[in-house]
């Protein structure tokens, strides 16, 4: 269980700039498609995602701006930015060798 | 929305000490999350005090969500940290210059502050501006201490005018600083131990009152002004660069530590 917590804490920005980057969206449906996509397998603290959003808002890979819908309600949806593309690219890129390398260790092709 | 909400982010209010207007923007992003949570929770058919509770705990300890986000924001980047210390710096390398009674040198410097407080202030007063601040306010501070002194030749009428309206500013100021984060006054505040330290240490001291403020001689002294300068200048950027409030109470106390042991050993 701990395990699958660290893997989450360290991906957890790679999993918000992909989501983001599919749509604009905001803070309960992240959660939401974590949840669905995912099969109910990443189960955040919710409140954890706000800092997390903050954060990636800070370094200006996202940007917030708050919408007001037609019953009224504000949300805050997140956009992803330019800078946020090409950090997403990179990570998902290392993301792939990294567990291609994992997999080639892991279930080596008997020749 | 129940008590229940209510009480969760007045909770989470009263432990984020940061800029009101992030502090609402992120109370307001958990009140729609949670209003969201609670009217899902309500059509699979609970109550509304079990939709907010569970909405609630869903979202965590509102303590945790408050250090975290003021841990994102309190951290200032490289370049503010610098820009932070950067006056600290400056009078660090006029006095190890030598340069500090080139009026040339103080023009600039003066203007330099004028320039930076004045942009700061209209530019959101970001973290890096504090520290300008304060030595904004040092000459503010110091005028009304030399016309207290001096009223007798100078005239009461002068003293009686200036030093209220000197005092109303600083106390503005740091009213204003304070309600956008006790932190900041503190930074702010940080030049001043270290330079009144100096200006007021034995031997200096009579001197400056004595004499014309031109005329003051801390030569003897100038390599640990130095130093006590320099120690102030990284501990600003420390402060800015510091996640945790009480790291960066801590490391504020650095100057105030190098300003005693240092006009203790130069006495």
């Amino acid at each position: 269980m701990n395990y699958v917590r660290e893997l989450l804490k360290g991906n957890t920005d790679c999993l918000l700039l992909s989501l983001i980057n599919r749509q604009p969206t905001y803070g309960y449906q992240i959660i939401k498609e974590l949840e669905k996509k995912s099969s109910g397998y990443f189960q955040f603290k919710e409140g954890t995602l706000y800092p997390a959003l903050h954060r990636l808002e800070k370094s200006k890979l996202i940007k917030g701006e708050w919408q007001l819908l037609p019953n009224g309600q504000q949300r805050r949806y997140y956009y992803i930015t330019e800078k946020g593309q090409q950090v997403l690219a990179n990570r998902l890129a290392t993301w792939q060798d990294f567990s291609a390398a994992v997999r080639a260790i892991i279930h080596p092709k008997i020749s | 929305m129940g008590n229940i909400v209510n009480c969760y982010l007045a909770r989470f209010k009263a432990s984020l000490q940061i800029d009101s207007n992030i502090k609402e923007s992120v109370a307001q992003e958990l009140y729609t999350h949670l209003k969201e949570k609670s009217e899902e929770l309500k059509e699979k058919g609970f109550s509304e005090e079990e939709a907010d509770r569970l909405a609630v705990q869903a979202l965590g300890s509102p303590e945790l969500i408050a250090r975290q986000i003021y841990e994102t924001h309190a951290q200032g980047s490289w370049q503010e940290a610098l820009l932070a210390a950067l006056p600290h710096f400056t009078v660090a390398l006029l006095f190890a210059l030598y340069y500090w009674q080139n009026t040339f040198c103080l023009s600039v410097l003066l203007m330099a502050i004028v320039g930076m407080a004045v942009y700061g202030w209209h530019r959101d007063k970001p973290i890096w501006f504090f520290p300008w601040l304060g030595y904004y306010l040092f000459p503010i501070l110091v005028s009304s201490i030399l016309l207290v002194y001096f009223s007798p030749q100078i005239g009461w009428i002068a003293t009686i005018t200036y030093v209220p309206l000197a005092l109303f500013v600083v106390i503005y100021i740091v009213e204003q600083t304070m309600k956008r984060d006790e932190l900041y006054a503190l930074l702010m505040l940080s030049l001043l131990p270290v330079a009144f330290g100096w200006l007021l240490s034995p031997g200096v001291g009579d001197k400056f009152i004595r004499s014309d403020i031109a005329m003051v001689q801390l030569e003897a002294k100038v390599p640990w002004i130095v130093v006590t300068f320099v120690v102030l200048a990284m501990a600003t950027v420390a402060f800015v660069r510091l996640k945790q409030r009480q790291h960066k109470i801590a490391v504020l106390l650095i100057p105030l530590i190098a300003i005693l042991f240092s006009v203790a050993l130069t006495e």
